[in-house]
């Protein structure tokens, strides 16, 4: 989808259309630009930037505050959209998915039809716009998608690919950021034609592993299949403070949030885990994470925020040092509870009534929103 | 510093604190351990800031000095020498010397004036007791010290001091093991302090099975211990202990008698074939018979048919083995009695006729 977010805010909001938008949070609590649309890109504005900086490049900005709850519906209906054709479906973020269609062809015609009736469905059922890149590999079909946005439909056949990559820069293939990039440069290559022309030993010799796989890259070499219904194999929240926070009690009451909504969406899942971290970030940027394994795997919000305030206590023991960041995670995600339970000594609930209490709870945030009930030592927002 | 010993009078104190002495520590100072000669008196300290062992012994040495050297090092080359070896030991400001026979080692040494003290005792609660006595508290109990739980109070030993009992509970949450011996102690109210489990492995390897007293020192935040030239000291945890009480069962109404050691056998080799990770074990009971049945994932089974005295209701229930199997190898009495409510609740296991040990097991669903 080209500037997502942006995109689904200015269909909502037709007063936004042709100013420069971007949604993200605050300037001035170290917000960041989580995406731009394309008249804002023209200011030289782009995802991942300080909200602040863009601000400086264009005064005339219209910021807004992401609602991730209607983007994650929106996100939903061109899923359905993708249903109608294919069941191979490898969702990369919200608004970002691989499909595998060999298996449609028969069905819906070429690929290329495929990708066109999508473009077009999503256009008049949505009115929002999605780049198409259609090839052979996920890669290539990435790259594909990228090179005419906005509004971009590539078809590469099996026998350009070559030629449709030669000419990139080598920052195009997957796994290339600004260290591996800064070092091809220093070796002189520029464009994966470059690339591909050098030795397979000399890329491996200094690039290891993942230089054999970029070099495969650079030859339109990629093995890998459209993954459905990839497994989770954690599930985290993080929260950056807009100043920084040394209150262990804050803390507290801020991790019992987190946790809350990660064992949501932990349930949600349907999955139970066998281990809880969390992770801190100090002022210094110094980042720590602690994690504990459960004697028994669970899905309870009470036994997750048990192990997750037990190890935030543990970790600030003694030192009042000023915490930038605090997230919890739980991972070891299985689909069922283990039949073997160990029962404890001084548990004063019983598995079972917690377990009552928090379906109870997300009936009601499933009807009200997740705001719509809380434990009360969680924390509160001035509004 | 100039000292000449015997391989012999310096390799036992040396091993006494090298158990303490960290690998890795977070100070350098830390992997060093303390020397220092005083009016004929060598005494060896070793510390990690939570416990500190101290140990004294008479030499004859005109000069008075004080040094830290690198402990693991030092006890490494003193184990490696030939028995009653000579050793010498010189050091200058920056380097200590030792030698002994044809060998020659030379170490770095940091002032022993940047050696940390735990903070002194003081206006401590003190009592005496025998090393026997203070050996047994903790080794009927301490198999059940929770380790590195987040529940960080139950990481360590508790010791219940009331004006006419000493109580040591150990608990991970799942089982529990309380032991008692009675006295007379002086305190007016009952006082708990948790000792953290470092501190109680190391305190069992210094006693012995004797009726030679120990000097028990208590403050608010240290508990001292002094035997036979040697200090131990150790910081408390600060927390507050569960309520042991209220977890030992009182009214459980099925009772079985058994032998202690064919039980423990019968676990054990069961024991073969249970789950890895959780370790279970079906009992059940019918009159007079216990039937043990344990399974793994692989669909192994084990089954083992143990004759006890029971004359109850049929009863299934399902326990981690090893909690047995700990409980069983500390209790010395030939018969044990099992207490059982139903299969919710807790088992309470007692050696037959003694009145100063329990244990106490949750039970498992399996």
């Amino acid at each position: 989808m080209d500037a997502f977010y942006a995109s689904v805010e200015e269909r909502e909001q037709p007063g936004l259309r042709g100013r420069p938008v971007i949604v993200g949070g605050a300037a001035e609590s170290r917000g960041v630009v989580a995406a731009a649309n394309y008249a804002a890109r023209k200011f030289g504005i782009h995802s991942a930037m300080p909200t602040s900086q863009a601000v400086r490049l264009c005064p005339d900005l219209v910021l807004l505050r992401p609602r991730m709850s209607l983007y994650s519906e929106v996100s939903q209906q061109i899923h359905k959209i993708f249903l109608r054709y294919t069941p191979e479906i490898e969702p990369l973020s919200l608004d970002e998915a691989f499909l595998g269609v060999d298996a449609s062809e028969r069905l819906f015609g070429s690929a290329h039809d495929i990708g066109l009736g999508i473009k077009e469905d999503i256009k008049n059922e949505l009115s929002l716009v999605a780049s198409v890149g259609i090839a052979p590999t996920k890669f290539v079909a990435k790259i594909a998608s990228d090179i005419d946005k906005p509004d971009g439909f590539r078809e590469v056949a099996k026998s350009d690919v070559q030629a449709f990559l030669d000419p990139l820069p080598v920052g195009r293939l997957w796994g290339v950021g600004k260290a591996t990039n800064a070092e091809f440069e220093r070796l002189g290559i520029k464009t994966i034609k470059q690339l591909r022309h050098q030795p397979l030993d000399a890329i491996e010799y200094r690039f290891g592993k993942s230089g054999k796989h970029l070099w495969e890259l650079a030859h339109g070499i990629d093995p890998r299949v459209v993954v459905t219904d990839q497994k989770a194999r954690s599930i985290s929240n993080e929260t950056t403070f807009a100043s920084d926070i040394r209150e262990s009690a804050v803390l507290r009451s801020i991790l019992m949030d987190l946790t809350e909504q990660v064992s949501f969406r932990l349930r949600r899942h349907n999955y139970y885990c066998t281990t809880v971290q969390i992770k801190l970030r100090h002022a210094d940027f110094k980042t720590i994470t602690r994690s504990q394994s459960l004697p028994n795997n669970t899905q309870n919000t009470q036994d997750i925020w048990k192990t997750a305030v037990g190890l935030l206590d543990k970790a600030l023991a003694g030192k009042s040092t000023p915490i930038r960041l605090l997230g919890v995670g739980v991972s070891g995600l299985t689909k069922q509870a283990q039949g073997i339970l160990q029962e404890d000594l001084f548990s004063t609930t019983t598995t079972e009534k917690e377990q009552k209490l928090d379906h109870i709870a997300d009936d009601i945030k499933n009807r009200f929103g997740t705001g719509s009930i809380k434990r009360a030592s969680g924390y509160k927002k001035k509004d | 510093m100039k000292l000449l010993l015997n391989r012999e009078t310096l390799l036992k104190p040396l091993q006494t604190i090298g158990n303490i002495v960290e690998r890795r520590p977070t100070l350098a100072i830390l992997s060093n351990i303390l020397i220092q000669i005083k009016d004929n008196k060598l005494t060896l300290t070793g510390t990690d800031l939570e416990v500190e062992i101290i140990t004294t012994f008479d030499i004859d040495s005109a000069e008075n000095d004080e040094i830290t050297l690198p402990g693991r090092k030092f006890i490494d080359i003193c184990r490696a020498l030939p028995a009653e070896a000579e050793i010498e030991v010189t050091t200058d400001s920056e380097r200590a010397v030792i030698r002994s026979g044809r060998s020659r080692f030379t170490l770095s040494t940091l002032p022993a004036t940047e050696f940390p003290n735990l903070d002194p005792i003081t206006s401590p609660l003190e009592f005496n007791l025998s090393q026997k006595d203070l050996k047994r508290l903790i080794e009927k109990t301490q198999f059940c010290m929770a380790q590195q739980d987040v529940r960080y109070y139950l990481n360590g030993l508790l010791l219940e001091i009331t004006p006419e009992r000493i109580t040591a509970v150990a608990t991970d949450g799942h089982r529990l093991a309380l032991s008692e011996i009675s006295g007379s102690f002086p305190v007016a109210e009952n006082r708990q302090i948790i000792i953290p489990r470092k501190g109680v492995t190391e305190l069992a390897r210094l006693l012995e099975d004797t009726d030679r007293s120990v000097q028990i020192r208590l403050s608010e935040n240290h508990i001292k211990v002094d035997l036979d030239g040697l200090s131990f000291t150790s910081k408390l945890i600060d927390g507050k202990f569960p309520d042991y009480q209220q977890v030992i069962p009182k009214d459980a109404n099925n009772n079985i008698i058994c032998l202690r050691e064919p039980l423990r056998q019968a676990f054990a080799r069961a024991s073969v074939l249970s789950n890895e990770k959780y370790r279970g074990i079906r009992l059940q009971f019918t009159n007079n018979s216990l039937k043990a049945t344990v399974h793994n994932p692989e669909q192994e089974e084990a089954e083992e048919n143990i004759e006890i005295n029971y004359q109850g209701d049929d009863m299934e229930i399902g326990f981690n083995v090893a909690y047995f199997l700990e409980a069983l190898s500390v209790i010395e009495e030939e018969k044990v009695e099992l207490h059982l409510t139903d299969t919710n609740h807790s088992c309470l296991v007692q050696g037959q006729g003694d009145v100063y040990s329990r244990y106490v097991i949750m039970p498992m669903r399996l």
